[in-house]
């Protein structure tokens, strides 16, 4: 493959950003969105078939509907004239990244995911928006402020993005090949076991579940055999025998990782939590000096008002 | 080779997960440069975020080494401040100058 063609194939897309971005009409949303998926279909072919071997092409197809998915509404995101319809696609392009993350088996990360950004940040934004935008959500164009119609210098944007973009491709196309290789089978399943030996609660309830005694620590009871994870240890005639296992799954080894890898980070994480609370509040707070007699003629009133709801 | 023995347990090859994570890098990046609205400027602060997400997710696939998703929870935290942080700024310039438009504040610059 000549190493010219993945350039070429990043300038397309980055074209046809720029058509979707200069676009009046919808033709030309049409136009500009198929020569971006065009030149992103080419990459795409040229970075090599999807899994292969075992992964099955329910998989592919799935992998390549969410990327697709997820790129379409981002750009819908950044084209869109109403700010609400953004910050809606957006909702749609975490859903498919969450997606790809299901499809990398994090599980975990996808739904915290869904439940942080779908759900939390994203009604911030909304409510943000709800709260800041004049009444422009009718049907005509023209009442939509002049700064959401019209983007600013789409070219200078387009070409910093399509630059930045052609980076990456040149790392994906010749770098990737350079990495260490990738953890196999054997080294995922000592990751595994090397869990499941820094957690004996778990490997006492596997050996409750399948009636077995340890023998000594339960790191000796956790081995590596042919058919996966093996537990070793005795039953109650007396007899030792070797049982497979599951494996601790995506969430007990990122909590693992997240606790006993980066406590610090973790605190350091709470605290900064604490702070942009703290900062959010001192920012948006009014000054409104009230008199001393005012708050009593409130507090008065509202408890008046309750005293009326209680008796109606 | 290498390719090989890894197509066996992998899904989603590491490319194609880096390229997706460029394209919406990408993306995210042309529409922070050429929004105007405040508020959009931030979502495709946070579109860039997501793209960070999956590389990492994805490299940390490829070595699985779980250290990857536990940045990805550390992404999650500073995003949140940084919403809480930013729209609470976008509620003050709203409230000094109605308008969402970054080019009224242009002579912040100066």
């Amino acid at each position: 493959m000549d190493p010219i063609l993945p350039y070429i194939a990043t300038a397309i897309s980055a074209a046809g950003l720029l058509g979707v971005l200069m676009a009046r009409g919808t033709g030309g949303r049409l136009g500009g969105s198929g020569v971006g998926v065009l030149g992103l279909a080419w990459l795409y072919v040229m970075a090599g078939a999807p899994g292969g071997g075992g992964a099955g092409l329910a998989e592919g197809i799935f992998s390549l509907v969410f990327s697709l998915l997820a790129i379409a509404s981002s750009v819908q995101m950044i084209t869109q004239r109403r700010p609400v319809y953004s910050a809606l696609f957006f909702v749609l392009v975490v859903l498919s990244v969450c997606g790809m993350l299901v499809m990398m088996e994090a599980f975990f990360m996808a739904f915290s995911l869904v439940i942080v950004y779908a759900g939390a940040i994203l009604i911030t934004y909304m409510f943000v928006l709800m709260l800041a935008q004049q009444a422009s959500d009718t049907a005509h164009d023209a009442e939509i402020p002049e700064y959401d119609r019209k983007p600013r210098d789409p070219r200078a944007a387009v070409v910093v993005a399509g630059m930045f973009f052609a980076i990456v491709v040149s790392v994906v196309f010749t770098g990737v090949h350079d990495l260490p290789p990738a953890a196999g089978s054997e080294a995922r399943l000592q990751a595994d076991a090397a869990l499941l030996r820094s957690l004996p609660g778990e490997v006492q309830r596997l050996a409750r579940t399948h009636d077995l005694q340890l023998p000594g620590t339960t790191a000796e009871a956790v081995h590596i055999g042919k058919e996966g994870l093996m537990l070793r240890g005795t039953q109650s005639d007396g007899t030792s025998v070797t049982v497979p296992i599951e494996g601790p799954g995506n969430t007990a080894h990122v909590g693992w990782h997240l606790v006993a890898g980066f406590p610090a980070s973790l605190e350091v994480a709470g605290v900064i939590l604490l702070m942009a609370m703290f900062g959010a509040v001192v920012l948006s707070r009014r000054q409104v000096e009230h008199a001393e007699s005012e708050l009593l003629s409130a507090v008065s009133q509202s408890d008046h008002a309750l005293d009326q709801e209680s008796e109606g | 080779m290498m390719q090989a023995t890894l197509a066996s347990t992998d899904l989603v090859s590491l490319q194609h997960a880096l390229l997706l994570s460029g394209a919406l890098m990408a993306i995210g990046l042309a529409g922070f440069l050429s929004r105007r609205n405040l508020i959009v400027m931030f979502l495709c602060t946070e579109l860039m975020f997501q793209a960070a997400i999956v590389s990492l997710v994805a490299f940390g696939r490829w070595y699985w080494d779980f250290s990857g998703q536990v940045f990805v929870i550390f992404i999650l935290t500073v995003a949140a401040a940084e919403a809480a942080l930013a729209l609470a700024l976008v509620v003050l310039l709203h409230r000094r100058r109605p308008t969402l438009d970054a080019d009224a504040w242009t002579e912040l610059r100066e």
